[in-house]
């Protein structure tokens, strides 16, 4: 956590800004937190509706649909995101925030009792995986297939295509099983859904729960080990939470602004704009806003008691993030574990994960992280 | 309009601030608090459409509330985080406050708003 960089700050302070260049496409990155919010919500002037041009790499490579809701723009938009907001406001229920509670105690357990552990595939990843088994209202055995798949599973190298053929086969499969025997998961709300009278077609049922695995999963694990590593680096923080639990919801807010491993999120333009011609991607860059030290003091350092606190690490306006009160809750239920505990971690070995582009890079989780852990307490 | 009574769910000093909410859906509800921000105060009373989804911290406007105008001037104005989060709000108005940003005191005993986050 110690190394957080910020790429972006000489940018910010000049007139010439940041263009990244992306298979020969420039883009122009919008790095001011106010700059970045009202464009996000200006979404008749910067269109999400460009389908696999989201990211600043493009996905054309990874997939054949579009991703649902993300890739329209309203109206469209507020229909699709609408059949599955209901299965996202679960987090808000007492008996949701119970499982996670459980889920975070065993996996807690199971790490001490390793003793000496990998932080990313013994720990973040197995939490991850169970608590979106909880978020998909499907069964937790299936989030052991899905830790079987490691980190970066959906990502771009020279195994691209096979590792999309693997999540649409599973996909597919839960698809069928969904169709045969119904229930109150995200796979049987989308073989029920209907988007302005008419049932999903099959690349819209494709495109939502490609989504919540694409979105939804190295975001979370990031973010867990740049925690882990925090917590390794500073013995006096979990005593610090146990003492004033009010401090957890606002650490967690801090640890998702600082580490914002969605760095940044594309827009296409419908008009020429000062810096971009119509039809020409801009990119929000979420890592650089939350960094704009009109809005951040000594926004480098963290301050885990930091309000206000007004990131935009979820994104702004129509489209952001489905998966946020999941994943404040995730973060929470871990911090306040961690500190009933008295989680002791000491790190052996860091290697960070890093993104990296033409004009920047940046660390975002770590990609190993050798840990050594220890609890003074059980939990009942 | 329906006014409707919520218990005061601590135990709680006698003389505490009463807030009345007006709901999107045009209901008042009357809740006596000893929470320390307007925000705190939706959240134990369960105040339909007020979330707080940042935990306070003027991140995410779910808590965006408009004060009555017989209460601005006494309740005051954002403070800049606040106003620049705001002003990009479709329900803004020049009575808009978040509700994690007013800190509950004596004197704003009887304070009226109406919650502005159109999620109810
Ligand atoms: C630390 C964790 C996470 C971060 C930082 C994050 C970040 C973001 C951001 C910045 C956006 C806005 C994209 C845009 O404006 O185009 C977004 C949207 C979205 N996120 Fe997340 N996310 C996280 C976790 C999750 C999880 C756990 C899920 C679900 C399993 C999820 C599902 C989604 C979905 C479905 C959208 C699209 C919403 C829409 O288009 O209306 N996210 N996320």
């Amino acid at each position: 956590m110690s190394a957080h960089p910020d790429p972006f700050r000489q940018a910010r302070a000049s007139s010439c800004g940041m263009t990244v260049h992306v298979d020969g496409e420039p883009i122009p990155l919008v790095l001011d937190l106010q700059g970045v919010r009202r464009a996000a919500k200006d979404w008749q002037a910067y269109s999400s509706a460009n389908p696999f041009h989201i990211t600043l790499q493009s996905e054309e490579a990874l997939r054949n649909f579009r991703q649902l809701p993300i890739e329209t723009d309203p109206p469209d938009h507020t229909d699709y995101r609408a059949i599955v907001e209901p299965l996202f406001r679960r987090p808000a229920q007492p008996d949701y925030a119970a499982r996670m509670r459980d889920i975070v105690r065993r996996t807690v357990d199971e790490a001490c009792a390793l003793g000496t552990l990998d932080g990313v595939l013994s720990f973040a990843l197995p939490l991850q995986s169970r608590a979106l088994a909880l978020l998909l209202n499907v069964p937790e055995s299936e989030a052991d297939e899905w830790i079987t798949w490691g980190i970066r599973a959906f990502d771009h190298d020279e195994q691209g295509p096979s590792k999309g053929a693997r999540l649409e086969n599973y996909i597919q499969r839960q698809l069928e099983h969904a169709a045969g025997t119904p229930g109150e998961d995200l796979f049987s709300i989308l073989h029920r859904a209907t988007f302005r009278g008419r049932p999903l077609t099959y690349e819209e049922k494709q495109g939502f729960a490609n989504l919540v695995f694409a979105g939804g999963r190295d975001t979370v694990i990031h973010t867990t080990t740049s925690i882990l590593a925090y917590i390794a680096e500073h013995p006096a923080f979990c005593p610090q939470l146990a003492a004033d639990p009010a401090l957890v919801p606002k650490a967690v807010e801090e640890f998702v602004r600082v580490v914002t491993p969605l760095t940044a999120i594309t827009r296409t333009c419908a008009a020429d704009t000062p810096h971009q011609s119509a039809g020409g991607r801009i990119g929000l860059c979420w890592a650089s806003a939350n960094r704009d030290d009109r809005f951040f003091k000594h926004a480098d350092r963290v301050q885990p008691d930091r309000a206000p606190n007004p990131h935009v690490a979820f994104g702004f306006g129509p489209h952001s993030c489905l998966g946020a009160s999941h994943t404040r809750l995730l973060l929470r239920t871990l911090l306040t574990q961690c500190a009933e505990r008295g989680l002791r971690i000491q790190t052996l070995e860091a290697i960070p994960n890093v993104e990296v582009f033409d004009t920047f890079s940046r660390p975002i989780g770590f990609s190993k992280l050798i840990q050594r852990w220890s609890a003074q307490q059980e939990i009942p | 309009m329906v006014f409707k009574w919520l218990p005061l769910n601590t135990t709680g000093r006698s003389i505490v601030p009463q807030i009345i909410f007006e709901t999107e859906d045009g209901q008042a509800l009357i809740v006596n608090t000893e929470a320390e921000h307007l925000m705190q105060a939706a959240l134990d009373h369960e105040i339909p459409g007020i979330e707080g989804a940042c935990g306070g911290v003027c991140s995410c406007a779910t808590c965006h509330v408009h004060i009555d105008p017989a209460w601005t001037e006494l309740v005051g104005p954002p403070n800049d985080f606040e106003a620049a989060l705001l002003e990009l709000e479709d329900q803004f108005k020049l009575c808009s406050r978040l509700g994690c940003q007013v800190k509950l005191t004596p004197e704003l005993d009887g304070l009226k708003v109406r919650v502005a986050t159109g999620a109810s």
